[in-house]
């Protein structure tokens, strides 16, 4: 369960969340400006509220009161950004590994076929199209073992037909590796197609929660 | 023991550098050589070892004064030293004229424009002089004097090429941006394309004295003193003779 | 004197001087460029300074850091360490007129990398200091080795500062100082040749420097 209770400003611009996510996939749907991404940000804890908490299971990674603010490297959250951030520097394979820690149980070799990057490894980032780009990433985020994944409007970016071919891959990794998953989008048929829950988000506040009944 | 570990690596690399018996000198840059010579006949007469740090006397000066770790200072005039002597740098009963050097008015070698005495420089074949500025440099200063003693200050300031040294002027009077420098009579030999006009004689001459002392906070006093003792010598005296520097009469 | 023992003590001590510019420049670039703190605005004028003060003037506040009895030396004395008037003075003037050049160059090149890639190894489980070596570095690395380069140059032609510190003394005289010391007792034919030593060097070094920022606009 993750539970969200706090309030972000930024310039004039305020968020205000207080929720408790159960579900497996969690959509967070809103117009562009409504404060989705800022939200994503303060769970990595790349943004910090200025007061409230912020627990993932039964940890407290942000508690203004008592002062806890875990760092971003120590709270076990995968984040595949909007823009994706693949290290230009790096091939895929060394992309891929950054963030696997030594005998940890969750293996290269799962991820990859999971995702099917297989032939992918020895590339250079730049040769990537954007879907395989969004496969790497979310490998990537994935072999750092985290204890909730935020995905930024990973479809956004690519095109229809693409689309359809990687919703499996992020249902794959729900049913597989059970880890949460909170996904940022504002588009309403991504909902509807595989979320378990949905919070509308506009102009920084909630206004709608509720459950997608599927079967 | 791990503090005398530590101890041990500081101490082996610093102590390569300094040891304890050479002696660090500031002398002015216009005893380069001689000292370099002074410096082989005193450690072939059993003297310690000598290092030589040549500069010119303001920032010599200005380094004993900001601490620097000197023994012998030898200054190209007494003003520096004064200064030094005015902070209580110079170590009391030290401070001795050592070598004195002259003036001398020269001209480019193949110049053409006689220059037998110094009424000449007032004259219309002299159209620029070069000398050292008399606002930084002790060798303009001396120019200064010597041209004010000879009343003829007022008549040839128009004309005067004031130089940031002594080499500076050398250079201006070589390369025809000048038609007469007054310089160090020990430079002249040194420097191509300059001929002596005339040495200044003793009368119209000011007393160019290179004063020396031990410096106030040296490790080393002793071993100063003794190099001190040298340069008065008359071993030291033939050398500085050599190059053009006249010892001084024992009157100071 | 020897040409080429000024010449290779130059360009040692020039290279001893980067090196020892390098993590203090690294560290001091970074937190310009990432880290917000009361008194930043201060820091980057304090390590500007050299800069902009006559070269004789760092001497100067140098050698009364560094004399026997200035602060730091005073440190040193009781282990027989004199920094002045010796060939670490060198390689210290050099590297201080250096950082400057070397962090300003290094951090418009940490500046320039996206802030996103460094968010994004943090939740990964980078610590800061993994992030900077496994990410920013190697992304910023073009300007961070033309600012080397360019320290390097500076610390060639280094000539105020250091003969505050370090004086002309044969056998630990730079080119610049060696020059200075010729022209000034008439050997005009040694100074001759140390300056063309010294200006193919310089040329060299900027011409190096210049292609490396060339080519990495290029490829950005």
């Amino acid at each position: 369960m993750i539970a969200l209770a706090f309030t972000l400003t930024q310039g004039s611009f305020t968020l205000s969340i207080d929720e408790r996510l159960t579900g497996r996939i969690t959509a967070l749907f809103g117009p562009s400006g409504a404060g989705k991404t800022t939200t994503l940000d303060a769970i990595a804890g790349l943004r910090t509220p200025a007061s409230g908490t912020i627990c993932i299971g039964h940890r407290v990674v942000f508690a203004s009161a008592t002062r806890v603010n875990v760092p971003p490297y120590d709270r076990h959250v995968g984040y595949v950004p909007q823009d994706v951030a693949l290290f230009p520097h790096m091939n895929v394979r060394r992309n891929v590994l950054f963030g696997r820690r030594p005998g940890q149980r969750l293996e290269l070799q799962t991820v990859v076929s999971m995702l099917e990057i297989a032939d992918l490894l020895e590339r250079e980032v730049r040769e990537l199209s954007g879907g395989e780009r969004q496969r790497v990433a979310l490998a990537r985020a994935l072999m750092s073992s985290p204890e909730l994944l935020l995905l930024d409007e990973p479809l956004a970016a690519v095109d229809l037909e693409r689309r359809r071919r990687i919703l499996p891959y992020v249902e794959r990794v729900r049913d597989e590796l059970g880890v949460p998953v909170i996904y940022v989008t504002h588009d309403a048929e991504d909902v509807r197609r595989f979320a378990d829950a949905v919070i509308v988000l506009e102009a920084g506040r909630v206004t709608r929660d509720q459950e997608i009944k599927r079967d | 023991m791990l503090r005398a570990a530590a101890l041990l690596a500081v101490v082996s690399l610093g102590t390569v550098s300094v040891s304890n018996e050479t002696l660090t000198v500031s002398a002015a840059i216009s005893l380069t050589d001689v000292m370099d010579a002074l410096g082989r006949a005193y450690s072939t007469a059993g003297g310690g070892r000598l290092k030589f740090n040549f500069g010119a006397s303001n920032v010599l000066a200005r380094q004993i004064l900001s601490g620097a770790p000197v023994d012998v200072f030898m200054s190209a005039d007494e003003a520096q030293m004064d200064l030094v002597a005015d902070a209580g740098m110079v170590e009391v009963g030290s401070r001795t004229g050592l070598v004195q050097n002259q003036l001398a008015v020269v001209t480019r070698s193949d110049s053409t424009a006689p220059l037998p005495s110094a009424a000449a420089l007032a004259g219309p074949e002299i159209r620029r002089i070069a000398i050292g500025d008399p606002a930084a440099v002790p060798a303009g200063v001396y120019a200064k004097e010597y041209l004010q003693r000879i009343g003829l200050w007022s008549a040839v300031q128009q004309k005067l090429v004031p130089a940031a040294s002594v080499r500076g002027a050398l250079a201006a009077v070589a390369n025809a941006a000048a038609d007469a420098g007054i310089v160090y009579a020990t430079d002249v030999r040194r420097t191509r394309g300059v001929r002596l006009a005339f040495v200044v004689g003793e009368a119209d001459a000011p007393r160019i004295v290179y004063p020396a002392c031990v410096v106030r906070t040296s490790t080393r006093k002793a071993a100063a003193r003794k190099f001190l003792e040298f340069l008065a010598s008359a071993n030291a005296a033939q050398i500085f003779r050599e190059h053009g520097f006249l010892p001084v009469a024992r009157s100071r | 004197m020897d040409v080429w023992q000024i010449t290779a003590f130059t360009i040692v001590a020039a290279l001893c001087a980067t090196a020892l510019l390098l993590a203090p420049g690294l560290f001091l670039a970074w937190v310009l460029a990432r880290r917000r703190f009361p008194g930043r605005a201060l820091l980057d004028t304090v390590v500007s300074l050299p800069l902009v003060m006559p070269p004789v003037a760092t001497g100067l506040i140098l050698l009364m850091l560094l004399a026997p009895r200035g602060p730091i030396g005073r440190l040193l004395e009781p282990y027989g360490m004199q920094i002045v008037f010796t060939w670490k003075a060198v390689v210290l003037a050099m590297a201080v007129m250096g950082l400057p050049l070397f962090v300003r160059a290094a951090r418009a090149g940490i500046e320039q990398v996206d802030s996103r890639y460094e968010a994004v190894a943090a939740t990964l489980g980078a610590r800061p200091f993994r992030v900077f070596v496994a990410v920013t570095l190697p992304l910023a690395a073009p300007a961070v080795i033309a600012g080397a380069v360019l320290a390097f140059a500076r610390a060639l032609g280094e000539f105020g500062a250091t003969i505050m510190i370090a004086g002309s003394i044969p056998g630990t005289r730079t080119l610049a100082v060696a020059i200075y010391s010729f022209s000034e007792t008439g050997r005009d034919r040694e100074a001759a040749a140390l300056l063309l030593v010294s200006a193919t060097i310089a040329f060299v070094a900027l011409y190096a420097s210049n292609r490396i920022a060339t080519r990495s606009g290029m490829r950005a």
